[in-house]
């Protein structure tokens, strides 16, 4: 994956949440962003996930712009799978219709592939037996990974991912990341924001630490959690590794 | 305790019980001389045609009025602020003066004069047709601010996981919002039915040959006095009970729900 961003700037009223980032990857499979709360990762997720528009500045993913328009982001997000922190599932539907409805109507598969589409997702990640579930019935954990699940159906080029497990207990956090993990080895480009140092420490190939809208610190984890070069992300790994 | 509120509920429902009877008794005794049911029995053809004309201006309104209703709920979301606020307007309006007057005035100064030549000529009756239309836009008014506040009640989240998963913007509505909104106001939909079929007894003032116009041609052509209003009341009944009812039970089960 090859992520070009250039002066990106976006505003909401007053406040500034990307202050003309710019970000360079060559090639990454798994990019973490971390840095403190409200520093812009969701933001920036946004925008590369094609959910908002920026203000100014480019993005190129894979060596194409991001489409400028929301009917021209259409496309590009069914091409694409994003997964936010929490209540992802529409409530209404059983998890087997959360993953096949999108099938069905937003990648045009007739109802029976995208029910068997649907089905082998959630039997790729044990979830067979909560198929016919609502989300309600559900646990966290469960719920994140039937997200996951439908995020990947459709086999998106980059699956996106915003703290996918801030909303969990340790034990269903646990197993979010391993599926996390999964998907990373089987070779699925990820982008996501987290605040679990050791995971993005063990499972990204780069790490971009962003405060104030910006990237303050890039660099493969190895170096990033071993040598900080900036005083801001040094000092938001002690306080963070502290406990 | 128990058995004590047993005895005191038994003696409050005999209480009631003799009060409703011994008010019955005087209020139909009294009338007694004056009702003759056979007369209403006479007339069973032109009342039946009355509840059934009622029946299918109310359904037909029922529908027309979600439509609009959607409508409305739509336009006032439209990111076009020239349609937002004809749509608040139009809304406000047809919401905050009386169906009397838009029926009166809809019917005999606009509409009217403008559709009963072609519709008459097309072999409609004008009357129910234009009194639909109105009960309609009046309901659809009301369904509208219902539906829209459904619709902004439903958590960005899940306006968010419609666009991610590449729903376009018909089908962030159709598949996501729209339903959701659905389950939360069913009960409050319900409900503005029953207000529906008991607002359609209005069209009578346009000359609509619906239930309580029959019977009030009925009950004047004959003097008639209880057997004229009773059925009129049953007749109402029937129609909206079951959908009140039906209001409640969706009420509980939504509360169940959630
Ligand atoms: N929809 C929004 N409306 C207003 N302000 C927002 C919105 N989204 C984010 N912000 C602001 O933008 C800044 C960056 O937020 P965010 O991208 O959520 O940071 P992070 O995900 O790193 O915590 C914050 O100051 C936040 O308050
Ligand atoms: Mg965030």
């Amino acid at each position: 994956m090859k992520l070009e961003v250039d002066q990106l700037v976006k505003r909401y009223g007053g406040t500034t949440a990307l202050d003309s980032l710019t970000l360079r990857v060559a090639d990454a499979r798994v990019l973490a962003l971390i840095g403190p709360s409200g520093g812009g990762k969701s933001t920036l997720l946004r925008v590369l996930g094609g959910l908002e528009t920026p203000d100014s500045g480019t993005v190129m993913v894979n060596s194409r712009p991001l489409p400028a328009g929301e009917v021209g982001l259409i496309p590009y997000r069914r091409r694409n799978g994003f997964l936010f922190q929490q209540f992802n599932l529409f409530p209404h539907l059983t998890a087997l219709e959360n993953i096949a409805l999108p099938l069905e109507k937003a990648h045009g598969l007739d109802r029976g592939a995208a029910r068997d589409t649907a089905s082998a997702a959630l039997g790729r990640f044990g979830l067979s037996s909560h198929a016919h579930k609502l989300p309600a019935q559900l646990s966290g954990g469960q719920q994140q990974r039937v997200g996951i699940a439908r995020a990947v159906a459709h086999q998106p080029e980059v699956l996106f991912l915003d703290e996918p497990t801030s909303a969990l207990d340790p034990e269903m956090t646990a197993e979010v990341l391993e599926l996390v993990q999964e998907l990373a080895e089987a070779g699925q480009h990820i982008v996501l924001s987290t605040h679990e140092m050791g995971f993005a420490r063990e499972v990204a190939d780069e790490v971009a630490f962003i405060a104030d809208g910006r990237v303050a610190e890039h660099a493969p984890p190895a170096r990033f959690f071993n040598e900080p070069a900036s005083p801001d992300s040094s000092r938001f790994l002690s306080r963070v590794m502290r406990w | 305790m128990n058995r004590r509120l047993w005895i005191a509920n038994l003696t409050a429902a005999l209480v009631v019980a003799g009060l409703l009877g011994a008010l019955f008794n005087a209020v139909f005794g009294a009338l007694a001389t004056h009702t003759d049911w056979s007369r209403a029995w006479e007339y069973r053809g032109m009342l039946w045609q009355g509840w059934l004309t009622t029946l299918s201006i109310a359904s037909a309104a029922l529908v027309c009025g979600m439509i609009i209703g959607l409508l409305f709920m739509l336009g006032q979301r439209s990111n076009l602020v020239v349609v937002r606020w004809c749509c608040r307007g139009i809304l406000e309006f047809l919401r905050d003066t009386p169906l009397l007057v838009h029926l009166l005035f809809g019917y005999f100064v606009i509409l009217a004069p403008l559709l009963a030549r072609p519709l008459g000529a097309a072999g409609w009756n004008d009357k129910p047709i234009i009194g639909v239309l109105i009960l309609s836009l009046f309901h659809g008014a009301y369904l509208g601010e219902i539906l829209r506040g459904a619709v902004e009640s439903i958590p960005r989240t899940q306006w968010d996981s419609a666009r991610a998963v590449g729903f376009d913007r018909i089908q962030v509505y159709r598949h996501v919002i729209i339903p959701q909104a659905l389950r939360r106001v069913l009960p409050a939909i319900a409900g503005s039915f029953v207000s529906l079929i008991k607002d359609s007894s209005l069209l009578n003032v346009i000359g609509v040959t619906e239930f309580f116009y029959n019977t009030r041609n009925f009950i004047t052509g004959t003097y008639a006095g209880l057997e004229g209003y009773v059925p009129l009341a049953i007749g109402y009944l029937v129609l909206t009970l079951p959908v009140a009812w039906l209001a409640h039970w969706l009420e509980r089960r939504f509360r169940h729900e959630t």
